[in-house]
């Protein structure tokens, strides 16, 4: 029972001397004056007066007044949560799902958008693109010289590297592996920062062409093959026809550029076949010198590029560098869908906090006999609300510390996205996500504490105690029907956005592709980039595996595609029209390659012409029907001359062989643009690989897998899945911001409700006495039920004409990830308004057919 | 209790009293509620429910400092002594105690005139 630390503490013998050696002198004073010893005592114990008293007294001014409250409080709070267990548990149940998913997802928007890369001066990273000025395509790789020029030019950098990756078969093992590469330009970790955790870095001569190969591996191809052994270092990979030294293994955390890079080995600069300045494959890096700002290294690089423009006039005078922090070129996409959660989340627990300072606000006033005692017995109202806030804070903590684990197991959930969102294996639950739980615990007491305490606690209520049970609560009543209000404003914003999510993903699933992706297994061949030496082989190889593939039975037809139908490749590029190029009348289009087959495998129609045709040696074109309606205006489409304005080494031309149907290649959700299909069946050594089975597209891997096999015993066949699965993926971001954005909104539907029953019932309770004159003076029940139902659905309305307003705001949030629907959508607002209404309704029936309930006779007989 | 015409102290000025008292030399407990009584000639007489609680106070907050020692009469007893903290701590409040008891002063003079 004791908190006072007075009791045990050294000081209370050494005080008893210091008040002994008073009385002694007290008596000896008496003494002198002529008194017995015994009456000199007498009087000196009388004088001193209350020894227990002065000594505690002494105590409190040497224990610290803010333990000794709290342990008070605290003990307080225990017993508040002994006496209402369910209340509490609701309480602490509600703030654990409140905090635990406001945590969970600041632990992702954390990790993802405001922590810097993983690198050291990440914040200094940014990826260079080149931008065509002529020409809108989205050719953001770039020449080695021109990487190795802008890296000597420049005073902004203090290193610009680059990389491009490559899917490849490694041998050395049993079975050959596909493995990918990047292939990377000098000084790539330098630029980054990183050294390798065992080995070392790649020497000037390895990056030379001509120099030794080697190879620098991540640690779970470390681990995979080698077991972790250090002794890797040395030894030999057989990789495509090439066989390198491994001199290093990466750390487990480095995961650049991508998470399945395995290898990574130098693409030397000086190599005989980089020396043009039109073949890009580069994507390119650099690292900004300390104090460098983008503005400054833009503006650098927009020097250095004029430079170069008027040195070498033919490809680099129409070309710009734009440069984006690396950081933004990753997590760009989900940033918004991450806000939208965290607003969601936050928007629920304001929610949660208003729901429980309702519960509270009954509960204060169910206390206040007990307040008002408490109030007479001397307490101060600081001392009574900093008691009411303990008790919230106490069920606060529980509720956030519950909500850690929610938090955590989150996180490993998060891990499981990371196929759609970047950087997912850098959430975890750190110092970072503690504090910040512990802050909305700290956040929720003042929001659902602070004010019931503050309220319930007001002086005049100490004359309630006079008037006893017959206080009206009726009065106190506006500041309740307020915290519904905004429960229902908050929940209808929540559930309008949700709505519109889901309106759009409904359109989203009744648009036609005008392609059916349905019976199409893809994949893809290992190959590697040294195979575009020989163009002609590599075209015959592709061309002889797809011949196999179309007599494997169960295959109706078979293609490759560069990209993926319904996958966007945004490669948007201007044309010259039969070698004329009018700048008033520019033709953009997308551009795809696709091989013969395409068609049949897709189930696009062929409007006019014929399809890409097998074995063709003119370069022939498709276009579709936007092209033509958009750029030949109506005349026949057949037979003229497309040309790409630019220089690039795949540039297409030829003629206009076929007109197809508008397919939605670039995604369901876009729609179809102007699009030139060039025939070539080997737009890169691994293309995609499109076959249409007649059964179940998944039944029919190991059927291809094995007759790739066959055919080339040293590839790998690999990323083999449907077609419609690589869609699902695409949408597969969208679909889960939906879902959970429909699931806080149900949740907030739900505690709006509980909000309104709760406080319904509270009133009902609350005026009881007055339901009970009322029916013995002769008021019907169903006007009682009548009137405390629409005092419900009052606020209701009021809470959804709010909800409305602050929607038209925020519905511009969600704007952008809209598909066919407007963020204004009526239907929307009016689905919304309606659902709530009708479950206010619901909520509100129980509590007033209750209210109505009461028998007169009784509640005037309790008075 | 008093035996002359009980004069309350003004809040907070008990505090300036014992450091005053301390400030003269160091003195345990008794001796300075005897010298409060003295000096004040029998006006003033500080209770010990106040005097401990205030001379604890004080040694808390730093301004005094506390050994034991023999008193006068070979008893040991506890000293306070007035540490550099009570000191300045003292000089304070002496300065605005003479403030305001000649804007007191001040007042209750015209008063008189007025009347």
């Amino acid at each position: 029972m004791s908190w006072n630390p007075f009791h045990r503490s050294p000081r209370e013998p050494e005080f008893d001397r210091e008040i002994g050696f008073h009385i002694d002198q007290l008596t000896q004073a008496g003494i002198t004056q002529g008194l017995s010893p015994q009456e000199a005592r007498r009087r000196a114990v009388l004088e001193f007066g209350g020894r227990e008293q002065i000594k505690q007294q002494v105590r409190e001014v040497h224990t610290s007044r803010f333990l000794e409250t709290l342990g008070f409080n605290c003990r307080a709070a225990m017993r508040f949560v002994r006496r209402s267990p369910s209340f509490s548990a609701a309480v602490i149940l509600t703030l654990a799902l409140g905090i635990g998913a406001n945590s969970a997802v600041f632990s992702a928007i954390d990790a993802v958008v405001l922590r810097p890369l993983p690198f050291p001066g990440g914040d200094q990273l940014v990826q260079l693109n080149q931008h065509d000025t002529r020409n809108r395509d989205a050719n953001r790789f770039i020449a080695p010289v021109r990487l190795e020029d802008w890296n000597r030019m420049n005073s902004t950098f203090s290193g610009i590297s680059g990389y491009y990756t490559d899917d490849l078969s490694e041998t050395s093992g049993a079975l050959p592996e596909k493995v990918s590469e990047a292939l990377v330009a000098p000084r790539f970790l330098y630029v980054l920062q990183i050294a390798p955790l065992v080995g070392r870095d790649f020497t000037a001569e390895e990056e030379h062409f001509g120099g030794p190969d080697a190879v620098l591996i991540s640690y779970g191809f470390w681990q995979r093959r080698f077991h972790g052994d250090p002794a890797a270092i040395g030894k030999k990979l057989r990789i495509g026809s090439f066989s390198c030294s491994i001199i290093g293994v990466m750390p487990a955390s480095f995961a650049f550029p991508n998470r399945d890079i395995e290898l990574w080995a130098p693409s030397a600069p000086d190599a005989p076949y980089a020396q043009r300045r039109d073949s890009t494959w580069f994507t390119v890096i650099g690292r900004m010198k300390p104090g460098v700002n983008l503005a400054q290294a833009q503006a650098d690089l927009a020097t250095v590029q004029a430079r170069l423009g008027r040195q070498f006039p033919k490809p680099d005078a129409d070309l710009q560098v734009q440069s984006t922090p690396l950081k933004e070129i990753i997590v760009a996409d989900v940033r918004d869908s991450l806000w939208l959660l965290y607003g969601s989340v936050s928007l629920l627990l304001l929610i949660a906090c208003s729901n429980i300072a309702a519960l509270l606000l009954a509960r204060t006033a169910d206390r206040e006999h007990e307040i008002s005692i408490r109030f007479s017995l001397g307490a101060s109202r600081r001392a009574i609300v900093g008691q009411l806030l303990t008790e919230v804070s106490f069920l606060a903590l529980l509720g956030s510390l519950l909500g850690l684990i929610i938090a955590a197991a989150a996180a490993r959930g998060f891990h499981l996205l990371a196929n759609t969102l970047p950087r997912a294996t850098e959430i975890s639950l750190n110092w970072t996500i503690v504090l910040y739980s512990l802050l909305c615990a700290v956040l929720t007491t003042l929001l659902c504490g602070l004010f019931p305490a503050i309220r319930g606690t007001r002086r005049d209520l100490a004359h309630s105690l006079a008037q006893g049970s017959r206080t009206q609560a009726s009065r106190r009543s506006p500041m309740q029907w307020f915290l519904v209000a905004v429960q229902v404003t908050l929940a209808v914003t929540l559930l309008t956005g949700a709505g519109l999510l889901l309106r759009s993903l409904q359109q989203l699933g009744r648009v036609s592709p005008c392609f059916d992706p349905s019976h199409v297994l893809t994949f893809q061949i290992s190959g590697s980039w040294g195979e575009t030496a020989d163009m002609g082989a590599l075209t015959r190889r592709i061309d002889r595996t797809l011949d196999a593939l179309r007599a494997t039975p169960g295959v109706e037809a078979a293609t490759t595609a560069g990209w993926l139908p319904g996958i966007p490749g945004m490669y948007q590029m201007e044309f010259k029209l039969d070698g004329s190029l009018d700048p008033n009348r520019k033709i953009l289009a997308d551009n795809r390659w696709v091989s013969s087959g395409y068609l049949d495998t897709m189930s696009i129609p062929l409007l006019q012409g014929e399809g890409c045709k097998e074995g063709s040696t003119t370069p022939d074109l498709l276009v579709n029907r936007r092209f033509v309606n958009l750029y030949l205006g109506g005349s026949p489409a057949l037979g003229h001359h497309l040309d790409a304005a630019a220089y690039n080494d795949f540039t297409p031309a030829g003629l206009i062989r076929g007109v197809v149907g508008d397919a939605r290649e670039e995604g369901l959700n876009a729609a179809p643009v102007p699009m030139v299909y060039s025939c070539f069946s080997a737009p890169n050594p691994f293309p995609n690989y499109l076959v249409r089975t007649h059964g179940d597209p998944s039944a029919m891997a190991d059927t291809i897998r094995h007759r790739i096999h066959q055919l080339e015993p040293g590839r790998s066949v690999y990323a083999i899945m449907p077609l419609q699965d690589h869609l699902d993926a695409a949408s597969s971001g969208n679909r889960l911001r939906t879902i959970l954005l429909a699931l806080f909104a149900a949740t907030a539907v739900a505690l709006a409700c509980i909000g309104l029953y709760g406080t319904l019932n509270y009133l009902g309770r609350m005026r009881q006495r007055e339901v009970g004159v009322r029916l013995a003076l002769g008021a019907a029940r169903s006007h009682i039920v009548a009137q405390f139902l629409l005092e419900g659905l009052r606020v209701t309305i009021i809470g959804c004409l709010a909800g409305i307003a602050l929607s038209l705001v925020t519905g511009r949030l969600v704007a952008n990830m809209l598909y066919g629907v407007s963020p204004l959508d009526p239907t929307t607002y009016l689905g919304v308004v309606i659902l709530i209404l009708f479950v206010a309704t619901v909520a509100s029936l129980l509590p007033a057919w209750r209210a109505a309930r009461v028998e007169p006779v009784q509640v005037l007989r309790q008075e | 209790m008093a035996p002359t015409e009980k004069t309350d102290l003004l809040q907070g000025t008990l505090d300036m009293l014992i450091l005053k008292i301390v400030a003269l030399g160091p003195v345990h407990g008794y001796g300075i509620s005897q010298r409060i009584r003295q000096i004040s000639k029998e006006v003033l007489n500080v209770q010990q429910g106040s005097l401990y609680p205030a001379l604890h106070r004080l040694e808390k907050r730093g301004w005094l400092s506390a050994e034991w020692g023999d008193s006068e009469n070979g008893r040991e007893a506890k000293f306070y002594k007035l540490s550099a903290k009570g000191r300045r701590q003292l000089a304070q409040e002496e300065a605005s105690w003479n403030r305001l008891s000649q804007a007191v002063e001040l007042i209750l003079g015209a008063a008189q005139q007025e009347a």
